[in-house]
């Protein structure tokens, strides 16, 4: 079943059409990539699926609804999490009162307060920031704030997550554990859109994968496929594959 | 957990000591401090609510506190209860926010700074028109006049306002408020309903800021009816509460026991040249001390800590 549906959506900044007529969907359970050259519109996308920008065409149903201009966090309520290419915690707050945002609010709120420490300590054990608990957000270092937002967006439980460039910063050991995580955390039943330029981590993941260019749809198929789509080695792969 | 209880147990011997003040001391000076510092710490919490736990700048608290003066003066000396009164200034103060908000906290920035000092503004000049004059008690309150129930009524309101600041900002509504402050569009993205968390900080705040009013229209024999609107209510609270520490809950107290004593000794010895002390102070503390009073320790340790490392190179 397919749990987001997107279909000829649309977005314009002035005369640029930083979206343009793009339709896909994500079934449940799914790892589905989204790939394309810088400024071919995968974060605009996710702007429109999250709410935060509104989309000049086109709608996008979530769960059988019509989720099409809710806002971002009715959004976040339905079960839709997100994380930023540029890490956005709350600067201010720990760690654990970072997380316990995501957990006292988010799709499914916990019952207590003591329950919202539990459960976002839990959280914070599984990324591994059990060390960094009680430290401010704002100080620390990009990796760690990286793993933060990560935890916070779980934190909401999410049944649909995007992921925007995660392993970016990262080293290869980090990358590696990053997608095992990602993996564990797929298994435990949430479905995942996953823009990256790390392509070779990313077709280690991806069930599907949909390639934008210009704020267009050029192909969408299995990683295998994609990997040998002319149009796409010719756009943005090619490097890639001599790499 | 242990600190917290620690601390309650701290809060309830200092508000009982404090109950039992009129009973030990006789001096009308002690007491007319005291009511100043109660009368601020509630003035100034209830600004840190919305500007240091919700990041909304409100730069017209006189407004909202003048509003609950004006009220409760009204309809206490037109012979409402006191009580009633008093509560009636509070909603007043309420409603108002609710008027002020309902626009100005839809959009993120600066508009609720510029906006809450336009309706400051305003609110003084119009005052100041229609009620040129002074309000003088009538004969039978001058006659009954005790410092003593001026003195619980404002340690009612302090106590009354930072157990409600206390409770709010340390459960899921705390929260949501301090995410707000963060990082608006990021708190939406965890399903934080960013208005409503604004809302809520502001009601609390101008209700309590209205209560203080009240107090204030209780204590004051006479005075022009334009004077709690004067923009000094604006400044100090937000003074205070950057001298003390913003965002944090005790920082406010101290900041109101230190401004209230040192404007007391300034007074005395300066005059008018306090205000520029204050000023002075406030600017050095946004610059070189921006946790305030409350951040100190961390402060000066870390610059011990810098100083040590340089020597032990």
């Amino acid at each position: 079943m397919d749990l987001l549906k997107v279909e000829n959506l649309s977005k314009s900044f002035g005369a640029l059409w930083a979206v343009n007529n793009v339709s896909f969907t994500v079934g449940e359970g799914e790892i589905v990539g989204l790939i394309g050259p810088n400024g071919s519109g995968k974060s605009t996308v996710f702007q429109l699926i999250t709410g935060l920008l509104r989309a000049n065409r086109g709608t996008i149903s979530y769960d059988g609804k019509d989720i099409t201009g809710f806002k971002p966090y009715q959004i976040s309520r339905s079960g839709i999490a997100r994380t930023f290419q540029i890490v956005r915690p709350f600067p201010e707050m720990t760690t654990l009162k970072n997380v316990m945002v995501g957990r006292a609010f988010g799709s499914s709120s916990a019952r207590s307060m003591k329950e919202t420490e539990d459960e976002a300590r839990r959280l914070l054990d599984l990324t591994g920031l059990t060390d960094k608990v009680s430290a401010t957000a704002g100080h620390l270092g990009l990796i760690y704030r990286k793993k933060l937002e990560l935890a916070r967006a779980l934190a909401t439980k999410p049944k649909l997550l995007l992921l925007d460039e995660v392993m970016a910063g990262l080293n290869p050991t980090e990358m590696m554990e990053t997608v095992e995580f990602l993996k564990t955390v797929r298994n435990s039943g949430v479905t995942m859109i996953v823009v990256e330029h790390v392509i070779k981590a990313l077709f280690s993941m991806t069930d599907r994968v949909v390639v934008l260019n210009a704020g267009e749809k050029i192909a969408e198929g299995i990683p295998q496929e994609i990997s040998r789509n002319e149009e796409v080695i010719k756009v943005y792969l090619g490097d890639y594959e001599h790499a | 957990m242990a600190e917290r209880k620690k601390g309650f147990v701290v809060a309830a011997v200092v508000v009982i000591a404090l109950a039992l003040v009129p009973l030990v001391v006789a001096r009308e000076y002690v007491f007319s401090i005291l009511c100043m510092i109660f009368l601020y710490v509630t003035l100034s919490q209830s600004w840190n609510i919305l500007g240091g736990y919700t990041g909304q700048i409100n730069v017209g608290q006189a407004a909202f506190f003048g509003i609950g003066a004006l009220a409760a003066r009204l309809l206490w000396v037109a012979g409402v209860p006191f009580y009633l009164s008093i509560l009636a200034g509070g909603l007043s103060s309420v409603i108002l926010a609710i008027i002020i908000g309902l626009p100005a906290l839809k959009l993120r920035g600066h508009y609720f700074a510029i906006g809450t000092l336009a309706v400051a503004s305003i609110a003084q000049i119009t005052v100041g028109n229609i009620l040129p004059g002074i309000s003088f008690l009538p004969a039978q309150h001058m006659a009954t006049y005790s410092l003593i129930p001026r003195y619980y009524v404002f340690l009612i309101i302090m106590v009354t306002a930072l157990a409600a600041v206390y409770i709010t900002v340390n459960s899921r509504i705390g929260l949501g408020m301090e995410a707000t402050r963060d990082d608006e569009e990021a708190a939406q993205m965890v399903g934080v309903n960013t208005f409503k968390y604004k809302m809520i900080a502001f009601l609390i705040s101008s209700f309590f800021a209205g209560l203080a009013g009240g107090g204030f229209a209780y204590f004051n024999a006479s005075y022009y009816w334009y004077l709690p609107f004067t923009l000094m209510w604006c400044f100090e609270p937000i003074l205070i509460v950057f001298i003390g520490g913003v965002g944090s809950f005790i920082g406010p107290i101290i900041g109101s026991v230190c401004y209230v004593l040192l404007k007391e000794l300034f007074a005395l010895t300066l005059g008018e040249a306090n205000l520029l002390i204050f000023g002075i102070v406030f600017i050095l503390t946004i610059l070189f001390f921006p946790k305030g009073i409350i951040g100190l320790p961390a402060k000066l340790r870390q610059l011990f800590r810098r100083r040590g490392n340089v020597v032990g190179r």
